[in-house]
């Protein structure tokens, strides 16, 4: 028996995957039309509400229109949906309704902007709180009172003195991703060995330097990490905010596909919002790596 | 919009003034017409107050109220060019909207010279917020909604008028399946209801309709506010055991098979006003000209609506994702007023939902004296001026006559809701009628 | 006036449990000629990193002051520059980075090739030329200390301040940095202020050795001349017939000194707070000399 033959992750990875959308098709099957015991006036109502249409040969069968919206759609439907949204990706069909890759690139543009607003404000505070002890403990109990409340809670306390919602949306977002960051921040820079500080001390650096050779990269791997959460947060609240304020995005998206009914749309949106996350966290990953550093 | 002219004020007028000059004369006649328009609207005490006050302290005092010198140059410049012709108008997708959505992609807007999208809302409220915020230049909202916002009910006061209405019926009570055996409001004590909106002809009535069953809608059953596209999904998932919601939310509950339609609003009060075409008094009076075109343009497309030989064009322009986002099927049982009504049978109402903008002030007047009766309005409230400062009845009937569509005799009228009429005279003593009421 | 003086330095801290304050020493006079090389001894928290500390302008001292060269020294300085018993080099930068660090801001007006010849001399001074480009994190605790002990020499500082610099080293590779330390010394014969607990290490690298009593109100006791003429090395320096009768005798005071003399209520129980301390020379073998005072 040779041993030693190393199990392949991607593997296992791609059965799960088979698994999971084998069973996602399986209950979700619907057996084909059968009108067999149904009267013509039955048939008749029912092909008026849309349930079935006639086929070509003179048949009935089940309305595809109304199959997207009849309970959970199978990963085929999903995919039909997903041909039709991508295939017009960058179609502009009206105020109401921008291809997918235009949705896309607002969400990313309007969560970009909320949390690198976010987290400049975030780091410069954390900073100064960090390396202040007294500053820091005057200010923390605030801090602790904000931070758990949900940053959509904000929200129409911020459409109302804001008055725009696309700054409103922003705004959200840079809640959501100003606190994590700012209490790690001020962690890590508190928690930043005092040698260091001691050593920019006596070499007399100036403020500048010791700004950016010392404490922000002594810093730095606890505010990525700050940062990561941050971002997540960020993300979070970017969909609700955008449904909630009614601007395009994705989260529109799959507000608008809800209330269609249009479950697979539902899903289709859900798998861009995540796609997106995927792709952005990477991005995250690489930057932690720049900075990261062993004592 | 008749005109009375009562000879002791001509007299007076010509005894106060030498030798007028044209642009006077027209601008007295204006003045005129609208004291007149008031007087007759006031009921008979008013009229002798307000006749002894002499017309041009009566004019300047209604100046007050209604901006006199907008209306004349209104009058005075009916085709100028518009100020701003880019528009954005907010609208909720639901079919009462339809002579604002279908004047996008029917050329109505584009045939009064103006460049206007419209934007699709998620709720009322955010209608309401875009259109105080002005991030809209007009909007669709709900009959009460521009009476409520110039009262400063639920929101900062700021005034806005309602120059037409959008639609009349158009809405129905639909049940969950398995309340097909429901007859009347009794059987429905302890049911959740939904509504899009507190200030809405959905809730006012929802309201009526149970209460003249004998059922008290804020004590023996509940009622909340949901936007009308979840309603749907609420019912389906059995959060709510019916609602009163305008189309196509009823009609899509059958498409559903989760729904049936339990009775159409036109049983409650045939051709009742359900949602509005709105704006701010401020843009109407920083823009004369883009909401004359703009005003043009709505009623025009009201009456084309209004059309049954229309309808089914009109379905299928408002279908698609940008606006509705509905099956064309569905707008097209509701415009049509062909339709399965959930319960295994087709029926036939071609006016289930119909399309007249004229803003009757009686109309204002009902809703304001509901909002007083479920305690939406609190203290003395001077209906008939407020009706006809927020409801534009005189400058709809201007421009359809411009338009060669049909005018009105007059600004109010008596109403007969299930079988109990309401006077707009007496609108004091129709308030204290009502056994039921949550009035403190 | 000394080189390097410390005038009459006494340090409060706050009473961790309970209120008032701890007096960690009281009226310590120290007094250091330009290029000695002077050693304190004593227990753990007896507080001699404390003393480093002011002198290197990093803790303020409750009363007192240091002298350097005429003017009052506060606030740390590139004059008295530190080199850290946990080495405190910046783990984010390379060991070139680090000495380049001190170099640039020890000389601001200096070109770049300058700054890059300076640092690599000092690198080939400790012997790491070829790791200029690794990380700390890369190095033994040995290297990571030569290259603290170059960063510290490239700036040549007027005072070189040694807290307990080869505590976390091996013992077998401390041994061989310490006699590195007194050649790079020896070129330079930088004014030398060391902490440690190591009394072999002492006695091979000082001039003189000040013992340093247990706190609470800690002082320096005695003062020992180190009579073991330079150069020395470790092999040969035990040969000397001083070596072993100064060992002991600093190992007899630290013992006498092992127990914290505080009664019940945190009040020392010695009294001698104002007496100078007692300086011990083994050559002048006078009376008092072998006196083993308090």
């Amino acid at each position: 028996m040779p041993s030693g033959t190393k199990s392949n992750p991607w593997l296992i990875s791609g059965f799960l995957l088979a698994v999971f959308l084998l069973s996602w098709h399986f209950f979700t099957m619907r057996p084909t039309f059968d009108p067999r015991g149904m009267t013509e006036e039955q048939l008749q109502l029912m092909e008026f509400n849309g349930d079935i249409v006639k086929t070509p040969d003179g048949g009935y069968t089940w309305n595809p229109e109304k199959e997207k919206v009849k309970g959970v759609p199978g990963p085929l439907a999903v995919l039909d949906k997903a041909r039709a949204e991508l295939a017009e990706a960058f179609v502009k069909k009206g105020t109401n309704d921008h291809g997918i890759a235009y949705l896309v690139m607002y969400t990313v543009s309007r969560f970009a902007a909320g949390f690198l607003a976010a987290s400049v404000v975030a780091i410069m505070v954390g900073i100064l709180l960090g390396l202040n002890k007294v500053l820091f403990r005057a200010v923390n109990p605030y801090i602790q009172i904000l931070k758990p409340i949900s940053p959509l809670a904000w929200m129409p306390l911020l459409l109302y003195t804001v008055k725009d919602p696309k700054w409103t949306a922003i705004l959200v977002v840079f809640m959501a991703a100003l606190w994590p960051t700012l209490a790690t921040t001020a962690f890590g820079v508190n928690s930043l060995r005092k040698d260091y500080l001691h050593v920019a001390a006596i070499l007399q650096l100036s403020w500048i330097k010791r700004l950016f050779k010392v404490i922000l990269p002594g810093a730095a791997p606890t505010i990525v990490n700050g940062l990561r959460i941050s971002f997540g947060s960020a993300l979070v609240a970017v969909v609700p905010a955008e449904m909630l304020l009614g601007e395009l995005g994705v989260g529109y998206l799959s507000w608008i596909e809800w209330n269609n009914l249009d479950i697979a749309g539902v899903i289709f949106a859900i798998l861009v919002v995540g796609f997106v996350g995927v792709i952005l966290d990477s991005g995250f990953n690489k930057l932690a790596g720049l900075v990261t550093y062993q004592e | 919009m008749s005109i009375v002219r009562s000879n002791s004020e001509d007299s007076a007028n010509r005894n106060t003034s030498a030798m007028p000059s044209s642009e006077q004369c027209f601008d007295r006649t204006v003045e005129r017409a609208v004291v007149a328009a008031v007087l007759q609207a006031a009921g008979p005490t008013r009229r002798q107050l307000l006749a002894g006050l002499g017309g041009a302290a009566l004019a300047a005092l209604i100046g007050e109220v209604l901006p006199l010198d907008k209306l004349k140059a209104f009058a005075a410049d009916p085709v100028g060019k518009p100020e701003k012709k880019d528009l954005s108008i907010g609208f909720i997708p639901i079919t009462c909207a339809t002579p604002i959505i279908m004047a996008e992609p029917l050329g109505f807007y584009k045939k009064y010279g103006l460049n206007a999208t419209v934007k699709r809302a998620a709720g009322w409220a955010m209608v309401r917020d875009w259109a105080i915020n002005k991030e809209v230049d007009a909007a669709h909202m709900l009959t009460p909604m521009p009476l409520a916002i110039t009262l400063g009910v639920g929101s900062v006061p700021v005034p806005f008028y309602m120059p037409a209405v959008e639609n009349i019926n158009g809405q129905a009570i639909t049940l969950h399946v398995k309340h097909r055996d429901v007859k009347s409001p009794a059987d429905m004590k302890g049911f959740r209801f939904c509504v899009p909106f507190d200030f809405s002809m959905h809730n006012y009535l929802l309201r009526y309709f149970l209460a003249e069953g004998g059922v008290h809608p804020d004590k023996d059953v509940q009622i909340r506010v949901v936007p009308p596209p979840e309603m749907v999904a609420n019912l389906k998932a059995g959060n709510v055991n019916g609602y009163l919601a305008p189309d196509p939310f009823n009609q899509r509950a059958v498409y559903e098979n989760v729904g049936f339609i339990y009775k159409l609003s036109k049983e409650i009060w045939d051709r009742h006003p359900c949602c509005a075409f709105t704006v701010s008094k401020e843009f109407a009076a920083q823009y004369p000209n883009t909401f004359g075109a703009l005003f043009r343009a709505i009623v025009d497309a009201t009456h084309y609506a209004s059309n049954p030989a229309h309808r089914k064009e009109i379905a299928a322009a408002i279908a698609p994702t940008n606006y509705l986002n509905q099956p064309v099927t569905v707008l097209e049982q509701v415009l049509t007023g062909t339709y399965a009504d959930g319960l295994g049978n087709i029926k036939k109402e071609p006016s289930r939902i119909d399309f007249d903008p004229y803003p009757w002030h009686s109309m204002a007047i009902w809703i304001m004296t509901q909002m007083k009766r479920w305690g939406h309005l609190k203290g003395d409230v001077n209906y008939k001026a407020v009706a006809e400062q927020v409801y534009r009845a005189s400058d709809c009937d201007r421009i359809a006559k411009e338009l060669g569509y049909p005018t009105h005799q007059a600004t109010s009228m008596k109403h007969t809701i299930m079988g109990k009429v309401f006077d707009p005279d007496q609108a004091d003593a129709y308030v204290k009628s009502f056994a039921i009421n949550s009035m403190v | 006036m000394a080189f390097l003086q410390v005038d009459h330095a006494t340090k409060y801290f706050p009473n961790p449990s309970g209120g008032g304050q701890v007096c960690i020493f009281k009226d310590v006079t120290i007094k250091i000629e330009k290029g000695e090389f002077v050693t304190v001894i004593g227990h753990s928290g007896c507080g001699k990193s404390t003393l480093l500390n002011i002198i290197a302008g990093l803790e303020t001292m409750s009363e007192g002051g240091v002298i350097l060269n005429g003017r009052e020294a506060s606030g740390p300085g590139l004059d008295r520059m530190v080199v850290f018993q946990s080495f405190a080099l910046m783990p984010w930068m390379t060991v070139f980075d680090n000495i380049a660090l001190a170099v640039r801001s020890a000389y601001p007006d200096w070109s770049r090739e300058q700054v890059v010849a300076h640092v690599h001399k000092y690198i080939a001074l400790v012997g790491l030329t070829g790791a200029e480009n690794k990380r700390p994190t890369a190095l033994s605790g040995g290297m990571k200390q030569r290259v603290g002990l170059a960063r510290a020499f490239s700036i040549e500082p007027e005072v070189l301040l040694l807290d307990e610099p080869f505590a976390q080293i091996d013992a077998l590779t401390r041994g061989v940095i310490q006699e590195e330390l007194i050649q790079m010394w020896n070129s330079s014969r930088n004014t030398v202020f060391m902490v440690t607990h190591d009394v072999d290490e002492a006695i091979l690298l000082s001039d003189r050795i000040m013992l340093m009593t247990n706190g609470p109100e800690a002082r320096i006791a005695e003062i020992v001349e180190v009579t073991v003429p330079r150069p020395r090395s470790r092999a040969t320096i035990i040969e000397h017939p001083h070596y072993y009768r100064i060992r002991n005798h600093i190992i007899h005071f630290l013992v006498r000194h092992a127990k914290h003399e505080r009664g019940c209520d945190g009040t020392p129980t010695s009294n001698s707070v104002s007496e100078a301390p007692v300086e011990v020379n083994f050559e002048k073998e006078s009376p008092r000399a072998k006196l083993t005072a308090l």
